[in-house]
């Protein structure tokens, strides 16, 4: 995938926050928490011919920490610690199968939810929604990474 | 091309990252530092998204309106519903029968301390982030007054038909309204002899109370009525709050409980912020 401009991924980042904000008052009835905006960020990063930079996901965390209104440095210290693993996993990850990336994600993801949760809504964390949300995760990455085969033109990858 | 691991330098550069983001998170959780900038922020998104919407959708609708030579009813009509809004509200604080009200002597005491013509400020919802109040601890929505007022209405108490909503927190032109069921908040309640700080849950709609039974020995039952207390000088006494639910033991003494708010704030777009002197 074509590197994107830090330009393009900040806006990408606000429609991603914004479909989350959309999509999680439907989710949460089924106990699911999407983090949309993150499971965006890991692709990107995850994606990128280069890696990211330390600086670069610390100043996207705080820029997902202010349009999402959640503490500062919250998803800047998230955002760092997923690009690092993802870096630090790059070459592993394409000794992987698909399905071992996508259940990768959905650990990152629950991860991200049960750190995120600890802050923002500690009085109601739920193991159930973690789990529940780790499952729907993985098979949303495995759907999304399966599209491709199938639609082809939605494929942004065209080296994998 | 194969992408390289991290050197020495880079997982250096991510650890002094992690440093300062957890520096940050520890200085806006326990001083609220960037309380500002967030605000500021939020203004800005409500105010763009306000301009966007009356520059590009408005025009159409005001069109639309001409094109069917209804205009000046249909302004009649928002003006009538706009005053009939301020009567159901005004009603509410005034009305002798109202539900709301356990007592007579309770509201002849509030109308002479808030003085009836300046009693409220009509206002409207301008932005409520429903994701957080379903998901999340803090229930915060956004309003700004009907008729534009030079005052500062931070820490004044809201109202909507049903009763207490919450209180401004923040004014900076658009106010910021903290619900009753946000976690952080805290509502001095009471039912006849027994008194409580409930606190918000972070679930839509709940406050709780914990008592002793040692030093509280009459029981709650569920459905028992709770009133605002008026102890926090911030809301007026004998306002109908809600009912008991959910009584549970903790152990053998103590014992907690959810209320159920009477209000909903996704019921109304028109909310009274009172006075608050």
């Amino acid at each position: 995938m074509k590197n994107l401009s830090l330009f393009k991924i900040f806006i990408l980042l606000f429609i991603s926050n914004f479909f989350e904000s959309l999509l999680a008052p439907f989710f949460i009835i089924l106990n699911i928490i999407v983090p949309v905006t993150f499971l965006f960020f890991s692709f990107i990063a995850y994606n990128s011919r280069t890696n990211f930079n330390a600086i670069t996901s610390f100043v996207l965390g705080i820029y997902v920490d202010l349009i999402s209104d959640s503490f500062f440095g919250l998803n800047a210290i998230l955002f760092s610690l997923s690009s690092f693993v993802i870096n630090s996993y790059s070459n592993t990850f394409k000794l992987f199968s698909y399905l071992q990336i996508c259940i990768f994600f959905g650990i990152t993801s629950t991860f991200y939810i049960g750190f995120l949760n600890l802050f923002i809504n500690v009085q109601n964390f739920s193991y159930p929604v973690l789990f529940v949300s780790f499952i729907f995760n993985t098979f949303l990455c495995l759907i999304l990474s399966m599209s491709k085969f199938y639609i082809p033109n939605l494929s942004l990858n065209k080296r994998v | 091309m194969a992408r390289v691991a991290p050197t020495t330098g880079s997982k250096i550069l991510y650890l002094l990252c992690l440093i300062i983001g957890s520096l940050l998170l520890y200085i806006d959780i326990n001083y609220k530092s960037f309380e500002g900038v967030k605000n500021n922020y939020k203004s800005a998104l409500i105010t763009s998204s306000y301009l966007a919407k009356s520059l590009t959708i408005d025009p159409f609708v005001y069109i639309y309106e001409l094109s069917k030579l209804k205009s000046t009813l249909i302004d009649e009509n928002k003006k009538l519903r706009r005053e009939l809004d301020e009567s159901y509200l005004s009603n509410f604080i005034i009305s002798r029968e109202t539900k709301f009200f356990s007592d007579s002597s309770s509201i002849e005491k509030l109308l002479d301390f808030y003085n009836l013509d300046k009693v409220f400020h009509l206002s409207e919802i301008k932005y409520f982030d429903t994701e957080k109040y379903f998901c999340c601890d803090q229930h915060r929505l956004f309003i700004q007054s009907v008729t534009p007022s030079k005052k500062n209405f931070t820490g004044s108490p809201v109202f909507n038909s049903s009763g207490i909503v919450g209180q401004v927190i923040y004014d900076t032109g658009i106010k910021e309204v903290m619900l009753l069921s946000d976690s952080t908040h805290s509502l001095p309640v009471f039912s006849d002899d027994y008194f409580c700080n409930a606190s918000g849950t972070g679930s839509p709609g709940l406050i709780s109370c914990s008592y002793s039974s040692l030093i509280w020995p009459k029981p709650i039952f569920e459905g028992q009525k709770f009133f605002s207390s008026g102890m926090g000088g911030i809301y007026p006494r004998n306002v109908y709050v809600g009912a008991a639910k959910n009584i549970k033991k903790i152990d053998d003494v103590n014992i907690k409980f959810d209320i159920v708010l009477a209000t909903n704030p996704l019921k109304e777009n028109n909310l009274a912020i009172l006075e608050n002197q």
